[in-house]
């Protein structure tokens, strides 16, 4: 009875919890012109097939004063040309109470992007 | 200098999933950075150099070679189970000069532009752009590289324009391992560039309209296709429409092409006489298996540029449609009953809206089309008078022994002068039938089951056909080479042995070649077949 009453609500409460912080929605930009660096080496099955994708999930920290972030996307060799492409970022709502407890000090970035391949 | 990276493989597929096929290694070719080494014709040249290098090197291992770019042919013959070459970073792209040109020359030096391999439909289009011109026509999109295009010979549906390889007017081969093995391909009775050119791109002259119009549409059978000379036009606007119209009428049209007298007009795009003008394109969507009597048409006419115009592009793309059809599609698989009545339900997904209308430039109206999952197609091409009757029995074919998850639809283009093109008819109707690629099971039968009686079906109401080269068939049915090409078939073979030694026809051969017998070595070669004729 103690299970049903005071373990059961907890865990179906955590559970929803759960649910809730990976509840998540993503928005793709993509230039209209240009096209995706490719990645002839890649088996991707998705969205992103035959591109060269980028891939960052991680949580930024920021000092108190600081207003923004800037990610800056250099010339790397999965980005010879330093132009982005497509970039898809991913919000959810932990990344949002992450971002609102730590008052904007800790902030979740989950993006994926590809840049521009190069032209001659 | 270019630099390659070779990596081991055991596989490789095409783009929409219809392999996998084996492979022992790939090869992917970067160029020297402009910093380096700004001029583009060294560029170029010094990236010829290095795909002789890779061509002595498969040739030393005693294996075959071949070059890909997109891999959006959905048919094995971008396939090679050796050696294979992705092209896609050797995209140079060059606008001519008049002093370039052949004294003999019939072309307008700003039209001419020479493109190396890897060059997408798209980035030639935006080179093209910054000069104020536009291809003539491409594919329904723009992905594609510039050499796999002419090498299966991609079309749209422009009824007086043609394929892509329409408006090739050179092609720059390298055909072995030497020096001397770098040849430049124009027609005789229409020279594009002089031979100061070929001589700064390193290469040997042959103009031969028979050896050009055979290497048009090569398959990848003549040698690694370094670069292309294109002709563009100035740049124009395409205003395209949808209709629902009765399929009487929309099948009449096919069979005419007289959209003058036609009953279905559009406003806006009548003569002073309020006769129906003829468009640029025409296609024809069909679903195969509702009884109705009415179907959806596209409409595209040519307008000349001029700025400013509605913008074309849809702000929010989502990817429903893939997960949802595609999910549909492994229901299928196991109850194919249900393929109509899912079909129907989406239709809306699957086919362009009816009365939408968008304006923009052919690169804009022919844009990216992303990648949305494992998928067929089967291409036939018939005389448009011929395209209702074929339509019939391939549509009762499909719904007797089907259904397969797809729908059909017609397009037209103007007879090409490649040898081995598949718009052979003087109007080439392409009939196809999309879908999403499926698993065999007891209840639906293989796609390649499917192909194979699309052909038996076509031969047995005695229906002239070809088939495209870069879509799905039953490739080894029983002597369809022949069949479709006749004597042009042989001449291909024969320009190919005229061109290539023993040893590069079949470094450059691949299953595909093998199986429908177009690799075949010819021994009677008449003197002179591949002479310079100017």
């Amino acid at each position: 009875m103690k299970f049903l009453r005071i373990v059961l609500p907890i865990l179906l409460f955590a559970f929803f919890v759960l649910l809730l912080f990976q509840s998540c929605y993503s928005v793709r930009l993509r230039s209209v012109n240009g096209a995706p660096m490719p990645d002839p080496l890649s088996t991707r099955t998705d969205y992103y097939r035959d591109m060269q994708v980028v891939e960052l999930d991680t949580t930024i920290g920021i000092d108190l004063t600081t207003k923004d972030f800037t990610l800056l996307i250099k010339e790397t060799d999965l980005c010879p040309t330093g132009k982005l492409h497509t970039v898809e970022y991913r919000s959810t709502l932990g990344g949002v109470l992450l971002s609102g407890i730590t008052f904007g000090r800790k902030r979740r970035v989950r993006i994926k992007y590809v840049c521009m391949k190069p032209t001659n | 200098m270019a630099t390659t990276k070779t990596h081991p493989k055991t596989e490789w597929d095409t783009l929409h999933n219809n392999g996998p096929f084996p492979l022992k290694s790939l090869h992917i070719t970067e160029l020297e950075g402009q910093g380096n080494l700004p001029s583009k014709i060294d560029r170029y040249n010094d990236a010829a150099k290095e795909i002789r290098r890779l061509i002595k090197e498969a040739h030393n291992a005693n294996q075959g070679f071949r070059a890909y770019g997109s891999r959006w042919s959905m048919s094995s013959i971008a396939h090679q189970k050796d050696q294979m070459h992705y092209n896609g970073f050797m995209n140079i792209g060059m606008s001519l000069s008049p002093q370039d040109l052949h004294q003999n020359s019939p072309y307008n030096a700003a039209n001419l532009f020479l493109f190396e391999c890897g060059n997408t439909i798209k980035r030639v289009s935006e080179v093209l752009a910054t000069h104020g011109k536009s291809l003539k026509t491409t594919g329904a999109s723009n992905g594609q590289t510039i050499a796999g295009c002419i090498s299966t010979g991609v079309h749209g549906s422009a009824l007086d324009v043609g394929s892509v390889q329409d408006y090739v007017v050179g092609l720059n081969l390298i055909i072995g391992p030497d020096p001397g093995d770098i040849v430049y391909l124009e027609r005789h009775t229409q020279p594009a560039l002089s031979n100061a050119f070929a001589q700064k791109i390193q290469a040997k002259v042959i103009r031969n309209d028979g050896l050009f119009n055979a290497v048009l549409v090569g398959l990848g059978a003549f040698g690694f296709i370094h670069g292309v000379v294109i002709e563009a036009e100035d740049r124009f606007l395409l205003k395209r429409y949808v209709r629902k119209v009765k399929k009487q009428t929309a099948f009449d049209l096919a069979k005419t092409m007289d959209f003058k007298n036609s009953s279905f007009t559009i406003a806006g795009e009548t003569d002073a006489q309020g006769k129906g003008k003829r468009p640029y394109h025409y296609k024809v969507f069909i679903n195969p298996y509702p009884n109705t009597d009415e179907c959806i048409v596209e409409l595209i006419y040519k307008k000349p540029y001029a700025v400013p115009y509605p913008d074309p592009f849809p702000v929010i793309k989502t990817s429903i449609y893939k997960d949802l059809i595609y999910l549909l599609i492994k229901i299928s698989e196991q109850f194919p009953k249900s393929i109509p009545w899912f079909i129907k339900r989406l239709e809306k997904t699957i086919l362009p809206a009816v009365n939408e209308v968008s304006t923009g430039t052919l690169a804009e109206t022919f844009w990216d089309a992303p990648y949305q999952g494992p998928a067929f197609a089967c291409s036939v091409g018939v005389s448009h008078t011929d395209s209702p009757k074929a339509l019939q029995v391939l549509t009762d074919m499909t719904k007797n022994e089907g259904p397969i998850p797809g729908i059909f639809a017609m397009r037209f283009i103007k007879r090409s002068k490649g040898t081995l093109s598949f718009a052979r008819f003087p109007i080439t109707c392409m009939l196809e039938i999309d879908g999403v690629l499926w698993k065999k099971t007891n209840s639906i039968m293989s796609l390649t089951e499917y192909s194979r009686r699309m052909i038996q079906v076509l031969q047995q109401h005695n229906i002239p056909f070809t088939i495209h080269w870069g879509k799905n068939s039953d490739w080894d049915f029983p002597g369809l080479i022949p069949h479709m090409y006749g004597n042009d078939a042989t001449s291909w073979k024969t320009y190919r042995s005229a061109l290539l030694s023993d040893n590069m026809q079949q470094l450059f051969s691949n299953d595909f070649l093998e199986r429908t017998g177009l690799a075949d070595k010819q021994q009677q070669i008449p003197p002179n077949l591949i002479a310079s004729l100017a």
